[in-house]
């Protein structure tokens, strides 16, 4: 089990268009991910995700908060003993065309991490081929047409498929999949996606599922959670089921809104809303809530007071907004219409 | 030169009322490893003047290179091999060569590339750039042309001001995006060709860009191609859809059409393997298999068949041929009887 502990994340100023202020990634963020379970961190671009996953995977430094892995408080060990708490926690990349380097046959880019896996658990060089095999097998590709092959041999969907093999090398407990599939196309998502719901009920890892798509967080964890994340804090979080039917924070209803209505097979929601206005991180919005000035239905309190994170339905759901209010805003499937 | 453009856009070059652009039997090849490997085959289409034509397929289906050959920008290694591309008002263009080819390029018809940021220049401003643009087609008033910019900056909600003045990398991506469409909207042209305008930004950025699209075109009537992996971005804009597979046109219809009624199996397995916010996960599936490569088209019977749960003998041997549904509205290229009924 890991718990995220009042995580946050300043990035010192770096000029450009966000002037001279440092960037407040993460505000204090706090969950916790059970074993076997999947959490999806959802979010438009800027919100901090990827922040938040790399520091999970011990690829970044939190400015303050803390990790606690099993119980352990990470603070509380040496860089070494930290350093082996991590090996747990995998993450594959947003972008599946850099993480492989190019000049290295396929079989070699599996091979590295398995000899040192090995040495780790006492194998010979016959545990590294029969281990590679194994990998590639399970997350769908044919060892015999991969090894020899390099990266630009493969499809997208494909070396995502290798990426995930070469992620399991280590026998993780922990996947951070940050937009596996939002390179990838449409038609190959799907196959990921149930492969990441495989790994998940087959070898019990956790999935960290980072995504704007919250269609395809249902397809890795049907039964999993999302966590919405607004400028670097949490506005909601709940069952993905309960999320999609009934938003209650008028951000997570922007980003269901959004979401592109199939015309013809579906109709749009019947409260479905998009705010006009982006974005701008350079609002600074301290003091009240952080989506005031995109909210519709925003007052004066919320100008004032900072909305606390608060819980409903028995501990099942958080969020925070001084208006919690249940919207339907996603698609209703038209009858009959389905294929 | 400018007379002879003016003479033409009186011209409709043979087309009906309805159609700004024919394309017909447009072949595109790309040299590799001295083998001539076709992209796009036997290519047939009608763009229809004042509609929104999204062109829809996967990655190396040929989406690119048509809208390049639809400017007759096809470079090297690449080049149309053969085929017409006639619009209404400028004729056929796959013949035309240097200047009357830039003179059109930019202000007939105009594209906005996949990947936008890739066309400005990371070393001038925004606004200088426009100002170039204008020159280069000769406008005698460049000026006017950063007002028309500002105005639909102002529109897309971009701060004008702040917008002309930045460079490039000091835009976010759903920035950037809005700017290349404004690149693409500012010499006022009558057909726009649009790349994956949207790939690559969150929803609510797509969203917004969408809409902003949506309202244009509906304002000035503007001819639209829209080229897209993302069958909801379709849904979301297109009157028309294109389905393209391994460089072969496999179906066409209304969008609504084609998401209630999809004929040919490919289109089927494309539209249930989109996950979807509502109804039972177990519902979507996978598309098995990936499409072949330029290297590995079947030469003859359908190009869908590895992948094709209906597949028959005949599948192998004969190319399908188009057959009509709708009105004739409906085109699909299957032998699957079937592909008919249910
Ligand atoms: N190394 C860095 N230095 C300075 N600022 C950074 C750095 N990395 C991220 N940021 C900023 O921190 C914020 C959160 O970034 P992050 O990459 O976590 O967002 P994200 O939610 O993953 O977005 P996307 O969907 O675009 O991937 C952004 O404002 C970003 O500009
Ligand atoms: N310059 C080139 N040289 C050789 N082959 C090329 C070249 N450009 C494109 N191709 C090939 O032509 C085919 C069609 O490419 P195109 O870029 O048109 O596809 P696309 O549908 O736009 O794909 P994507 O969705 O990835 O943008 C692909 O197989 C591609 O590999
Ligand atoms: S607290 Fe106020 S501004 Fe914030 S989301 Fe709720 S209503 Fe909107
Ligand atoms: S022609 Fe044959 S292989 Fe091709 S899509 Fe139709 S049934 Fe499938
Ligand atoms: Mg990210
Ligand atoms: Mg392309």
């Amino acid at each position: 089990m890991i718990e995220v502990k009042e995580i946050t994340k300043i990035y010192a100023a770096t000029g450009g268009m966000l002037g001279q202020k440092p960037v407040k990634a993460l505000r204090g963020v706090s969950l916790t991910l059970a074993d076997g379970e999947a959490i999806s961190l959802i979010g438009e671009s800027g919100c901090g995700k990827t922040t938040l996953g790399r520091i999970i995977a011990g690829l970044e430094a939190s400015t303050s908060g803390d990790l606690v892995f099993d119980g352990t408080a990470l603070s509380t060990l040496s860089p070494r003993e930290r350093h082996a708490k991590f090996q747990q926690v995998q993450l594959i990349q947003q972008d599946p065309y850099g993480a492989l380097n190019p000049a290295r046959p396929l079989g070699e880019a599996l091979a590295d991490p398995l000899r040192l896996q090995a040495k780790r658990l006492g194998k010979d060089a016959s545990w590294v081929q029969m281990r590679a095999k194994e990998l590639l097998q399970l997350v769908g590709l044919d060892p015999a047409n991969t090894l020899y092959k390099y990266p630009h041999n493969l499809s997208g969907g494909q070396r995502q498929r290798f990426v995930i093999a070469r992620a399991l090398t280590v026998e993780p407990k922990v996947l951070i999949a940050d937009e596996a599939v939002s390179m990838i196309d449409v038609s190959l998502r799907l196959g990921i996606l149930s492969l990441l719901s495989d790994l998940r009920s087959r070898l019990g890892i956790s999935v960290v599922f980072i995504t704007h798509d919250v269609a395809a967080a249902r397809y890795v964890a049907p039964k999993g959670m999302v966590c919405v994340i607004y400028r670097g804090e949490i506005v909601e979080y709940g069952a993905t089921d309960a999320i999609i039917a009934s938003p209650i924070h008028p951000y997570t209803q922007a980003l269901l809104s959004a979401m592109p209505v199939l015309r013809g097979l579906e109709e749009p929601g019947p409260d479905r809303y998009i705010p006009a206005q982006d974005l701008d991180l350079r609002l600074d919005d301290e003091g009240g809530c952080l989506f005031r000035a995109r909210c519709r239905f925003a007052t004066d309190r919320c100008a004032q007071e900072h909305p606390p994170l608060v819980t409903v339905d028995e501990g099942r759901r958080l969020h925070s907004c001084f208006y919690p209010e249940a919207r339907h805003v996603v698609a209703v499937p038209i009858e009959g219409a389905s294929l | 030169m400018s007379a002879k453009l003016t003479d033409r856009s009186q011209q409709d070059f043979g087309l009906s009322p309805e159609v700004a652009c024919q394309v017909r039997d447009l072949n595109v090849t790309y040299r590799v490893d001295g083998r001539e490997l076709s992209a796009l085959r036997e290519v047939s289409l009608d763009i229809r003047q004042g509609q929104i034509t999204a062109v829809i397929g996967e990655s190396g289906s040929g989406k690119s290179t048509l809208a390049l050959a639809l400017m007759n920008a096809v470079s090297s290694p690449g080049r149309i091999a053969s085929g017409r591309v006639t619009y209404r008002g400028l004729g056929e263009v796959t013949g035309m060569r240097g200047e009357e080819l830039r003179r059109i390029r930019g202000k007939a018809i105009s594209m906005v590339f996949q990947a936008s940021q890739n066309s400005m220049n990371p070393l001038t401003r925004i606004g200088a750039q426009l100002l170039d643009l204008a020159r280069s087609h000769d406008l005698p008033n460049p000026r006017a042309v950063l007002r028309e910019a500002g105005d639909l900056a102002s529109r897309m909600s971009l701060d004008a001001d702040r917008v002309l003045t930045s460079y490039q990398h000091q835009l976010s991506g759903g920035m950037r995006q809005r700017v290349g469409i404004i690149f693409g909207l500012v010499l006022k042209p009558e057909i726009l060709l649009m790349d994956e305008p949207t790939t690559a930004l969150d929803v609510l950025s797509q969203s917004s860009v969408l809409e902003i699209v949506r309202s244009i075109q509906r304002e000035r009537q503007l001819t639209t191609v829209l080229i897209t992996h993302d069958m909801g971005v379709v849904a979301e804009l297109a009157d028309r859809v294109v389905v393209l597979y391994a460089g072969r046109v496999v179906e066409e219809a209304s969008t609504a059409e084609l998401l209630r009624h999809p004929r040919h199996p490919y289109t089927r397995s494309l539209i249930q393997a989109i996950p979807r916010l509502t109804g039972d996960p177990g519902d979507a599936k996978a598309l098995e298999g990936q499409p072949p490569s330029l290297a590995s088209v079947p030469n003859q019977g359908c190009v869908f068949r590895e992948r094709c749960p209906y597949r028959m003998d005949v599948c192998e041997t004969i190319l399908p041929s188009f057959r009509f549904d709708g009105d004739g509205e409906h085109r699909f290229a299957c032998h699957y009887e079937e592909a008919r009924h249910d």
